[in-house]
C-alpha cells in the first residue's frame, strides 16, 4: 500500500520459462535480459509499474469483451456438453 | 543541430522509435488534447516523430517547444499503447510519453525558450516557495488550514499538503485531518514545507525542482520524518518518480497515499461513515491515480462505503479517455484548453443524471467545478464527503 | 515534385478555415508524412506536404478542393493515418486535408437503425455512444480504436468480424462526396441515405471507396447498425502441423454456422514467433506448430448452438482447445493488434525495434498452402540477407461466411534505423514478388489494404486487365488536373500531356 524505494527497486530472482523468457512474478513473463544488450537497452522498472501493466492488460481486454458483447461464452462448457 | 538536441535525441532514440516504427496511434482517442483539438501535431505520436526528426537534424528545439505545452501528463497515451500495455512489461521496456515531454520542456528552459505564463508562474514560486494558486500566498501562511486543528508540527509520519489544496481548497486536507483523527490514525505537519516541486518539473524548470525536492528532503531528515502521508495525487506522483530519480538509493522515506490509507482504515472497521449522504454521484478517477499508478478500486471502495448515495460508476477503463485538462501546466499556459477537457468530462458525467462529480484530486476540482456550474453538476471531494459521512466535516 | 505554395493561397485557406486551422509549421508537416507501414525514414522530406488545413464542414472541404482544382495544387487527405497502404502519404507536396475535426454524430436513427457521422469519428468512440441504445456498428479492423469512418472508406477496409456483418462496404450506406473539382455528390445504392438495396443508375459506391484518396473526400457518411451482441464465443485451437490445421479452418468456415464471424489460421512461423514474447504462448508444448481461432456474435442461445458445432467439428479433425482463458484473452487482443517493434530480432536473437509491414492478398482457400511456402521463401531471403528484415509469419483469416477466399497476410519485421537505400530497393523488389505470387495463384495483391505502394503498385495494371483502363479513364474525367493524391496507383498515366504532374 505504500512506496519504499528499495521495495520496489528489488523485483522477485527470476526464474527460466524457455529459451528466451523468464519469470519473476506469477504468470508474468519478462524477456531473457541477455537479449536486450546490444541494440536496445531495458528501464529502470519498479515493480509497480510491471504489476501496474499487467493488471491493466487484464482490465483492458475484459473491457473489450464487454463492449462487443455483453457475456463471454465457455468453450470448456461447451466441451463438458458435448461428452455428455 | 545544437550538441543539447543530439544529446537529447541519443538518449531518447530507442524509444522515439519504438513508437516513430509503430505508428500505432492507440494514444490518439484517448488523448484529452487530441479529443478537442483533433491536432495530430500535439498527439503523443508527434511528440516521439519530432524526436527522430531531431536526430536527423531536421528538428530544433525552439521548432517544436510551444506543441509540447498541449500535453496534461494524464498518462493515457503511454498507457493505451500497445507498447506497453501489451510489451511493456516483458521487454521492460514501455512508452513514456509523460518523461518525454518533461524532457523536452526541460531542453527547451534549459536554451532559453519559455513559454510566457509558465515562465511567470515559476518566478513566481521560486520567489514564494509555493504556487501562485490564490493571492496571498506564502511560506508564513502555508499552514493556515490547519488552524484550530490542534496538530503538532513533526514526528515519524506528517501530512504533505499539495499548494492547491492548502491554498485554494483548505477543506479537503481539513476533512483529512479530522478524518484520521477520529481513527487514531497519529501525524504531525511539515517543519518548513516547500511546493514538492513537480510542476516546475512538468513545466520543464527543472534546477528548480530539484531544489524544491532538496530542502523537503532535508527538511524530513532534519526532524526525523520517515513517512509522508500524500492527498493529492500529483505529489504522489513526484515523491514516487521524481524524488526516486533525484536521489537514488538514498531516497528512503515511505510515501503513503491517504485515498489508499482511508479505504485500508474502513477495512480494519477503524472507520465507520454511517451519515447518509444523499447524492448521486459518479466518480471522476484522477488520471495520476488510475492511469499512471493504477489506482481505481480504493477510491470506490470508500464511495461504496457511505451510506444514502446512488453511485453511478463508469469504470476505469472507459475513464482512460477522461481528464481534467488541470495537469502538466496546461491549465496555467492554455487555460482555454483545460476548460474544454472539463467540459468534454463533464457532458459524460452529464449524461449518467448526477447531481454530483466526486474527485479525488484537489487540482481537477477547480476546471471541473467551473465546467459543472453550466449543467448544475457540483464538484465534490472523496475526503471531504468521507468527512461528511463520518460526521467530522470541518 | 513540391509545389511551394504562394502567400495569396494560404491567405485564401486561412479566409476560407480560420487562421487556427491552417498549419504551415515545420513540425505540422513532418508529422503528416507517415503512416504505419514502413517508412524510408532517410528519405522522409521528400513525403513531406507544403501546408495541412483541418476543416470543420463539407463546405469547407469543397472550398478547398475548388481552390486547390483552380491552383493545380495536389490534395493529400487524410484521417486516421493508420493504414498500412500508402494512401496518405503525400508524394508531390500540397495540402493535406485533415478530416479529424468531422467527427460529429449527426444522427442515431434507432428505427431503420442507421446512424450518420462526420467522417473524422473513430468506431470504438461510435460504439461507446451507441451501445447506450444496445446497438453496434461492426466494423472491425486491427486499427479499430484509432482509424477513422472516412479511412475505412477510403482504402474499402475489411473488418475481422466480417464474415458475420459484412466489411466496410457493407456496413456503410452512403456519403457526401467532394469530388476533385470541389463539387459535392452524395453517393450510395442509388440516392438514398438510409437504402440498403438500390438498382438505380450505376453503382457509384463502390467506386468511391477504396479509391486512397484519388477521387476526392468523404465527409459524412451514415452506416448500417446491427444489435449489440448478447454474446460472444472465441475459441482457439493448437495443432502438430499445419496441414491439420488448414483443412481444420476449412471445414470450420465452410460449416454455414449463422453466428460465425469469422476464422484465423495461424502458421508454424506465426507460432515461432508468439512464442518470442507471447503470454499465451511461450507455455505452449513444442509440439505446437500451428493454431486455428473462430469467433462467433449473437444471442446467447444461436451462439452456444453454433460455438458446440464448431467445437464438435475441430475435436474430430484433431484440434486441442487452448482452454478459456487463452482463447478469450487472445480475441480480445486482436481488436488492436497492430505489432509493436520489439517483436523485432536480430539474427542472432537480439531484441530491436522494428516497424511492421503486413502484405495481405485475398487467397482463394485452395490456393493457400502454396501462396504460403512461396511468400516465406521470399522473406526468407530478405532475412538471410540482413537484420534489417524479420519474418514474423502468417495469418489466413476469412473473407467470408462461406469460405472462398482468406485474407493471408505474411508479417515483415523492418528495422528501420538501418533502412538506406539499398535495403530499400530489396523491399520493394520482395513487396513486388509477393504481389506476383498472389497473381499467379488467382488471388488479389490487396483484402483490405489498398496496393499502392511502391513494388506492389507495379503489378495492379496486370490484375485489373482492361480494367485499369477504365480506372484511367474515370480518374482523367473527375479529375482532370490529377490533383487528388498525385502519384498514387500509376494513376499518372492518365495524363500522358502532363508528365504526370499536376
Amino acid at each position: 500500500m505504500s512506496y519504499r524505494y528499495r521495495d520496489e527497486m528489488t523485483p522477485p530472482p527470476p526464474e527460466r520459462a524457455s529459451e528466451v523468457a523468464v519469470t519473476r512474478f506469477e504468470h508474468v513473463y519478462e524477456v531473457d535480459p541477455a537479449l536486450m544488450t546490444e541494440h536496445v537497452t531495458q528501464q529502470t522498472f519498479p515493480n509497480w509499474d510491471t504489476l501496474r501493466l499487467v493488471r491493466s492488460r487484464a482490465g483492458h481486454l475484459a473491457w473489450m469483451h464487454a463492449h462487443f458483447a455483453d457475456k463471454v461464452v465457455s468453450g470448456e462448457e461447451l466441451l463438458d456438453d458435448l461428452d455428455r | 543541430m545544437p550538441d543539447p538536441e543530439k544529446r537529447f535525441a541519443e538518449e531518447w532514440r530507442d524509444a522515439a522509435y519504438n513508437c516513430f516504427s509503430s505508428g500505432h496511434k492507440f494514444c490518439r482517442e484517448v488523448c484529452p488534447v487530441m479529443q478537442v483539438t483533433g491536432n495530430e501535431s500535439w498527439s503523443p505520436t508527434a511528440f516521439h516523430a519530432n524526436v527522430v526528426a531531431m536526430e536527423q537534424g531536421s528538428l530544433e528545439v525552439a521548432d517544436v517547444a510551444a506543441d509540447y505545452v498541449n500535453c496534461t501528463g494524464c498518462g493515457a497515451c503511454e498507457l493505451r499503447c500497445p507498447n506497453s500495455l501489451f510489451t511493456g512489461d516483458f521487454y521492460r521496456f514501455r512508452t513514456r510519453t509523460v518523461d518525454l515531454v518533461k524532457g523536452v520542456r526541460s531542453l527547451a528552459v534549459r536554451q532559453e525558450v519559455h513559454q510566457p505564463a509558465w515562465r511567470r508562474w515559476n518566478e513566481l514560486t521560486a520567489e514564494r516557495t509555493h504556487e501562485p494558486v490564490a493571492d496571498g500566498v506564502s511560506q508564513e501562511r502555508v499552514r493556515d488550514w490547519a488552524q484550530g486543528l490542534d496538530l503538532t508540527v513533526g514526528g515519524e509520519t506528517i501530512l504533505f499538503v499539495d499548494c492547491e489544496a492548502a491554498f485554494y481548497r483548505p477543506s479537503v486536507p481539513r476533512s483529512v485531518a479530522c478524518v484520521l483523527g477520529l481513527a487514531g490514525y497519529g501525524f504531525g505537519l511539515m517543519n518548513e514545507q516547500w511546493c514538492c516541486g513537480g510542476p516546475a518539473a512538468e513545466m520543464g524548470y527543472e534546477e528548480q525542482a530539484r531544489r524544491f525536492a532538496e530542502h523537503n528532503l532535508a527538511d524530513w531528515r532534519a526532524s526525523g520524518v520517515r513517512r509522508v502521508l500524500v492527498l493529492d495525487p500529483h505529489d504522489y506522483i513526484t515523491f514516487t518518480e521524481d524524488y526516486p530519480k533525484y536521489f537514488g538509493e538514498a531516497f528512503d522515506i515511505e510515501v503513503v497515499l491517504v485515498v489508499e490509507l482511508l479505504a485500508a482504515l474502513i477495512r480494519e472497521g477503524r472507520l465507520a461513515p454511517h451519515v447518509p449522504v444523499e447524492r448521486t454521484v459518479t466518480y471522476h478517477d484522477p488520471c495520476r491515480l488510475n492511469k499512471r499508478k493504477g489506482i481505481w478500486q480504493e477510491p470506490r471502495e470508500i464511495l461504496r462505503a457511505i451510506p444514502g448515495l446512488t453511485f453511478h460508476d463508469v469504470d476505469r477503463v472507459s475513464q482512460w479517455s477522461y481528464c481534467s485538462g488541470a495537469g502538466g501546466g496546461l491549465a496555467v499556459e492554455k487555460p482555454e484548453l483545460t476548460a474544454k477537457i472539463s467540459e468534454m468530462r463533464m457532458g459524460k458525467a452529464a449524461e449518467l443524471g448526477v447531481d454530483t462529480l466526486v474527485t479525488a484530486c484537489p487540482w481537477a476540482e477547480r476546471p471541473l467545478t467551473a465546467a459543472g456550474e453550466a449543467r448544475s453538476i457540483g464538484v465534490v471531494d472523496l475526503h471531504e464527503l468521507l468527512a461528511e459521512s463520518l460526521g467530522v466535516a470541518p | 515534385m513540391t509545389v511551394t505554395l504562394g502567400d495569396p493561397v494560404v491567405e485564401e485557406l486561412r479566409r476560407i478555415l480560420g487562421h487556427d486551422h491552417v498549419l504551415t509549421g515545420k513540425a505540422d508537416r513532418l508529422n503528416r508524412t507517415r503512416v504505419p507501414a514502413p517508412f524510408p525514414v532517410h528519405r522522409w522530406a521528400e513525403r513531406m506536404p507544403d501546408l495541412i488545413v483541418m476543416p470543420g464542414s463539407t463546405g469547407e472541404v469543397a472550398e478547398v478542393l475548388r481552390l486547390a482544382h483552380a491552383h493545380r495544387i495536389p490534395v493529400v487527405p487524410r484521417d486516421g493515418g493508420t493504414g498500412l497502404t500508402d494512401g496518405a502519404v503525400p508524394l508531390r507536396g500540397g495540402i493535406v486535408v485533415d478530416v479529424k475535426r468531422l467527427n460529429q454524430i449527426k444522427e442515431i436513427d434507432l428505427d431503420n437503425r442507421t446512424c450518420t457521422v462526420g467522417t473524422g469519428i473513430n468506431a470504438l468512440k461510435l460504439n461507446e455512444v451507441l451501445s447506450r441504445h444496445g446497438l453496434l456498428y461492426p466494423d472491425d479492423p486491427a486499427s479499430y480504436p484509432c482509424s477513422l469512418v472516412g479511412g475505412r472508406i477510403g482504402t474499402s477496409g475489411w473488418s475481422l468480424i466480417g464474415s458475420r456483418y459484412g466489411h466496410t462496404r457493407d456496413l456503410v450506406l452512403s456519403f457526401d462526396h467532394v469530388l476533385p473539382t470541389g463539387r459535392v455528390i452524395h453517393v450510395g445504392d442509388g440516392i438514398g441515405r438510409k437504402i440498403t438495396k438500390s438498382s438505380s443508375g450505376y453503382q457509384l459506391k463502390h467506386l468511391f471507396m477504396g479509391h486512397q484518396g484519388t477521387l476526392g473526400i468523404a465527409t459524412e457518411a451514415t452506416l448500417k447498425l446491427f444489435p449489440k451482441p448478447e454474446a460472444e464465443f472465441s475459441p482457439f485451437w493448437a495443432f502438430d502441423d499445419y496441414d491439420s490445421a488448414y483443412r481444420t479452418v476449412g471445414q470450420l468456415a465452410r460449416a454455414g454456422v449463422a453466428t460465425f464471424a469469422g476464422a484465423v489460421l495461424f502458421d508454424e512461423w506465426k507460432v515461432a514467433y508468439l512464442r518470442r514474447d507471447d503470454e499465451a504462448y511461450i507455455p505452449q508444448p513444442a509440439s505446437v506448430k500451428a493454431l486455428v481461432c473462430a469467433a462467433l456474435y449473437g444471442y446467447e442461445d444461436e451462439v452456444r448452438a453454433g460455438g458446440s458445432r464448431l467445437m464438435r467439428i475441430a475435436r474430430s479433425m484433431g484440434a486441442r482447445y487452448l482452454g478459456d482463458e487463452i482463447s478469450q484473452g487472445d480475441w480480445a487482443a486482436r481488436h488492436d493488434r497492430y505489432a509493436t517493434p520489439l517483436h523485432g530480432r536480430t539474427r542472432s536473437g537480439q531484441v530491436v525495434p522494428m516497424s511492421w509491414h503486413c502484405e495481405d492478398a485475398s487467397i482463394n482457400y485452395t490456393n493457400l498452402p502454396a501462396v504460403r511456402l512461396a511468400w516465406h521463401e521470399i522473406a526468407d531471403r530478405l532475412r538471410r540477407a540482413s537484420d534489417v528484415f524479420d519474418d514474423w509469419g502468417m495469418f489466413a483469416y476469412t473473407n467470408g461466411a462461406t469460405g472462398a477466399d482468406y485474407l493471408t497476410e505474411i508479417d515483415i519485421g523492418i528495422w528501420e534505423q538501418r533502412l538506406d537505400d539499398a535495403a530499400w530497393a530489396a523491399w520493394v523488389s520482395a513487396k513486388r514478388d509477393l504481389a506476383a505470387v498472389a497473381l499467379a495463384h488467382g488471388g488479389s495483391i490487396s483484402a483490405c489494404h489498398g496496393s499502392c505502394r511502391e513494388g506492389e503498385v507495379d503489378l495492379v495494371p496486370e490484375e485489373l486487365g482492361g480494367g485499369f483502363d477504365v480506372m484511367l479513364a474515370i480518374k482523367r474525367a473527375l479529375d482532370p488536373h490529377n490533383i487528388m493524391n498525385p502519384g498514387k496507383y500509376l494513376l499518372d498515366r492518365a495524363y500522358p500531356d502532363q508528365d504526370g504532374s499536376p
